[in-house]
């Protein structure tokens, strides 16, 4: 009889530890729910386009990084000044030497605060962000406009400015300053997914 | 007869400069396939590299043409271009390749867990180490 109660009791404690197991289990896949808060690209498509009567001049970067952490509703952007491509080859030495000087300055970054976050949705809305823009070593505060969409597993962000390249201090040489254009227009457009890890 | 002779030279020497300066302004993009590799590494040797020290790393490696063997951990296609993951030890950092049109057709054979070299343009430190215009070596 005694022996059978024991038994019994060493059920009673196994079943508690079990629950208690599965407690924390669940609890920890909460914790592991909420840090899957930040939705993140490592292929974030820039680009710029410069328009003269002399001609126009556009490049592509399509290895931007950009998070966004759902839970503050920040932002962080992260471009690699030599990722840009152009059509001539010559461009791009003149961009990545002269302009914008990507030795001294390989990158370019954005840091700031999407206005009125919980807006976002499964319909577009068009939100400002609100932040600091670094190029070429020169940090200015900006507010962009750009399209939000959120879904289950997805946060698009699609959208363009104007940048104006004396507030960075990117100087353009006479000889070629009809060439380009005083405002670039700048497109993105980054397809965050939730960061897992 | 002389100053014939200076004219024409002069005309030379001006169609010679033209032609020059056409072909500097037409300057090709440097063509990975057949460009010579600078440097041969691990995947794992230039993510340690850059988290090191990103300041040395980009001096080092930055712009150059550069060979990197490791273990594929993802691949993905964005945008027809295909992007080639290479696995390391550190926990949030990899070596991304972006390749090139060719290289994307000929990255079916691939498959997770290989070993590969992988031949590209180094652009910089993010998350990960960046390669672009990259070629599948073997």
């Amino acid at each position: 009889m005694l022996f059978l109660l024991n038994l019994k009791l060493l059920i009673k404690i196994e079943l508690t530890m079990k629950s208690i197991i599965t407690f924390f289990c669940c609890f920890l896949f909460v914790i592991m729910c909420n840090s899957q808060e930040r939705y993140l690209t490592k292929s974030g498509a820039i680009n710029f386009f410069s328009k003269t009567a002399m001609e126009d001049i556009t490049a592509d970067n399509n290895q931007v990084l950009s998070i966004v952490d759902a839970a503050s509703g920040k932002m962080a952007i992260s471009i690699l000044m030599k990722s840009f491509l152009f059509k001539k080859a010559l461009m791009q030495e003149h961009f990545n030497e002269n302009y914008v000087e990507s030795d001294k300055y390989p990158k370019a970054t954005f840091k700031g605060d999407i206005l009125n976050f919980d807006a976002i949705n499964e319909t577009a809305s068009i939100l400002k962000v609100k932040g600091i823009l670094t190029i070429h070593g020169v940090s200015k505060e900006i507010i962009i406009e750009a399209n939000f969409t959120k879904t289950n597993d997805a946060i698009l962000v699609v959208g363009e400015f104007l940048i104006n390249l004396a507030d960075f201090e990117v100087e353009i040489p006479a000889v070629v300053a009809k060439n380009i254009a005083e405002n670039i227009k700048v497109t993105f457009n980054f397809n965050h997914t939730p960061y897992k890890k | 007869m002389k100053t014939k002779k200076i004219i024409i030279g002069i005309l030379v020497l001006g169609m010679l400069g033209a032609f020059v300066a056409y072909k500097m302004y037409n300057k090709p993009h440097v063509n990975v396939a057949e460009a010579s590799t600078d440097i041969s590494i691990s995947a794992e040797k230039i993510l340690a590299d850059f988290s090191a020290d990103e300041i040395t790393a980009n001096s080092k490696y930055l712009e150059k043409i550069i060979e990197v063997k490791g273990v594929v951990s993802e691949l993905n296609i964005e945008k027809e271009k295909g992007i080639i993951t290479l696995k390391t030890m550190d926990d949030f950092g990899s070596v991304l390749c972006h390749l090139s049109e060719e290289a994307t057709k000929e990255m079916s054979v691939l498959i997770e867990g290989q070993t590969i070299t992988v031949k590209g343009i180094c652009t910089g430190y993010l998350m990960d180490v960046i390669l672009i215009k990259s070629e599948i070596i073997n």
